[in-house]
């Protein structure tokens, strides 16, 4: 009955997870309470790489725990493969369940079976023969490369071979949902970064919905196609990656994109800036970087001189953005045009000092 | 002293001591039989009644721990005073080997269902999280998660439980049963024969050091280290 609800879901392209307004409540003393989730809502639609960055605390992993009913909503409802998974009874929700795989940032793998026999629980779970668990953790075990570790156990492998261990168990029933809370966290960037790629070959080869969480920036940069930003229980901004990390905001809130990329000057920086320069100072975003360039290529003609002050580049899953901040000298006016040509180009800030300037 | 043995009537106490041997591993194998399973069981209670447990339910897990609060403090010897009308009740007889056996089940079941909880506790939270997110139900968590999680430190407290055991076997005596501290008592202590007795504490050392060593070369198989 769930297989025909997944179907349907994605034959009409709904979305896989829907929360609306959902809020968690923990009751954490005879009269006091933190609300972990406080009425968040959102979708994922079927083969997206969707988000979650914010702050320690945050509860990111609250949410992410709502996803696959380990944790309960205090009110609101979610939707999940098409089945509102709030009023599902334990039993009912094990169905569901085995539809979403889940790895975690300590990997939890178990300690009394080795890499196959961890592989093959879940299969156990749902029922698979004994010849079938045996093909599909071979099959496994070759796509995150651990092939020769199947007889190891958890003890014997790297963090890295662990993660990958973990991600195979959360693949092996076929799920059409995988989450991924802080999958990466303990590992050095290296390994962090074997783990994206095979994070991103889940959704791109094996169509996957995956939904990461994370604190570290990198993580969304890789793999994410939306990212939420979450602080105090509440998703702040949402969108495209992209659109979320190239536009610069004018609401000048220290967002946590923006603390996070260090893109644009701190107080510190203006500081610093301005023993040397007095000129106009805009940050205009790289969106469209080729045309950006042209525009700073013919400052000249418009009798201005131009000094990068600040800024850079970053990659995302499919597009590169950046925001740059410049310094402009010449004739106010002459400044001006020139502005309005950069914002032609690009959506561009002015850098109000003082108020403005990030932490 | 080599001298001492060397003269001791061997063709008595030989027989005498190797049948008290047999009655001690009787009473010890047959009471840890039946305990174990009780004291798994009420260890697993415990563990998965408390708060935020599996089975979470505040009424099991305060009566449990009460009743293993309330056995678990009795010495022994008064346990098996305290217990003889029971132990009639049930067995028919209040003395001898079963009587002692009687209660040894009710001291050794409350004993083990702490050191299961003990060891349970100690298992990682994540790995039944994971078990929980695959969609496994409750009972098969327990079972394929949780005790295969904490054999190794199990193996232990079991080995441990079975050497309080034999502890526990040598008040036999008292009711009229056998084994290797009534052996001890009533061939050596009261005919003044030390060198008798201590027959009797070497036949324990023995056993105890055999069986500290299958426990812990169980543990280390079962723990790769
Ligand atoms: N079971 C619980 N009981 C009480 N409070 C809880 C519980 N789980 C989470 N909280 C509280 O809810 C808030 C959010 O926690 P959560 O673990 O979801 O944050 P997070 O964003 O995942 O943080 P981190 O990045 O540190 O993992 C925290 O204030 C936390 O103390
Ligand atoms: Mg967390």
């Amino acid at each position: 009955m769930s297989a025909e609800n997944t179907a349907d879901v994605r034959a009409g392209g709904a979305p896989l997870i829907e929360f609306r307004n959902v809020t968690r409540t923990f009751t954490t003393g005879k009269s006091s309470s933190v609300t972990a989730v406080d009425d968040v809502s959102f979708s994922v639609a079927p083969g997206e790489v969707y988000g979650v960055i914010g702050f320690s605390g945050a509860g990111k992993s609250t949410l992410i725990r709502l996803i696959n009913g380990l944790e309960r909503p205090t009110s609101g409802t979610i939707t999940v493969l098409g089945r509102e998974i709030s009023r599902l009874s334990e039993s009912k929700l094990r169905h569901v369940r085995s539809r979403i795989g889940m790895v975690f940032q300590q990997f939890n793998l178990f300690q009394s079976r080795n890499v196959a026999g961890n592989v093959a629980y879940p299969l156990k779970v749902a029922g698979w023969s004994k010849a079938e668990r045996e093909l599909r953790v071979q099959e496994l075990l070759e796509f995150v490369g651990l092939a020769d570790k199947a007889k190891a156990y958890p003890e014997q492998l790297s963090g890295g071979q662990k993660q990958r261990v973990g991600i195979a168990r959360a693949l092996a029933a076929k799920p059409d949902i995988l989450l991924a809370d802080e999958s990466t966290s303990a590992l050095d960037p290296s390994t962090t970064g074997e783990v994206l790629r095979l994070l991103r070959r889940a959704n791109e080869e094996l169509g996957i919905t995956i939904v990461a969480i994370t604190h570290e920036m990198e993580v969304i940069r890789s793999i994410a196609d939306r990212v939420a930003v979450m602080d105090k229980g509440k998703i702040v901004e949402e969108g495209h990656v992209y659109d979320i990390f190239s536009n610069p905001r004018d609401h000048g809130e220290i967002t946590f994109v923006g603390s996070a990329l260090k893109d644009r000057p701190t107080a510190e920086d203006l500081s610093r800036i301005r023993q040397h320069t007095s000129g106009r100072l805009v940050t205009v975003s790289l969106k469209d970087s080729a045309t950006v360039g042209a525009v700073l290529g013919s400052a000249a003609e418009h009798g201005v001189t131009f000094e990068i002050v600040h800024g850079g580049m970053n990659t995302t899953k499919n597009a590169s953005f950046g925001l740059l901040t410049l310094a402009l000298e010449g004739e106010s006016q002459a400044v001006q045009q020139f502005v309005d040509s950069l914002k032609a180009a690009g959506p561009v800030q002015e850098v109000r000092e003082g108020q403005e300037a990030q932490k | 002293m080599i001298d001492t043995y060397r003269n001791l009537d061997w063709d008595y106490y030989g027989p005498e001591l190797i049948d008290a041997l047999w009655e001690t591993i009787h009473m010890v194998m047959v009471a840890f039989a039946i305990s174990a399973w009780i004291g798994l069981t009420l260890g697993l209670l415990l563990y998965t009644t408390r708060a935020g447990g599996l089975l979470a339910n505040a009424a099991v897990f305060w009566t449990v721990n009460f009743l293993v609060n309330t056995i678990r403090p009795i010495p022994f010897i008064i346990l098996i005073a305290a217990l003889q009308p029971v132990t009639i009740q049930l067995l028919g007889t209040g003395i001898g080997n079963t009587a002692v056996i009687h209660a040894m089940v009710w001291a050794s079941s409350f004993g083990i269902a702490r050191i299961v909880e003990q060891n349970l506790v100690t298992i990682d939270p994540g790995v039944v999280e994971a078990a929980r997110a695959m969609g496994a139900s409750r009972l098969r968590i327990i079972f394929t998660v949780i005790l295969p999680e904490a054999f190794g430190p199990l193996i232990l407290g079991f080995t441990f439980v079975i050497i309080a055991m034999i502890d526990m076997s040598a008040l036999a005596g008292i009711v009229g049963g056998g084994g290797l501290g009534n052996f001890a008592i009533v061939e050596g202590y009261q005919r003044f024969r030390p060198e008798v007795t201590w027959l009797a504490v070497a036949a324990v050392i023995v056993m105890v050091h055999l069986l500290q060593i299958l426990g812990n070369l169980g543990a280390r198989k079962v723990l790769r280290r």
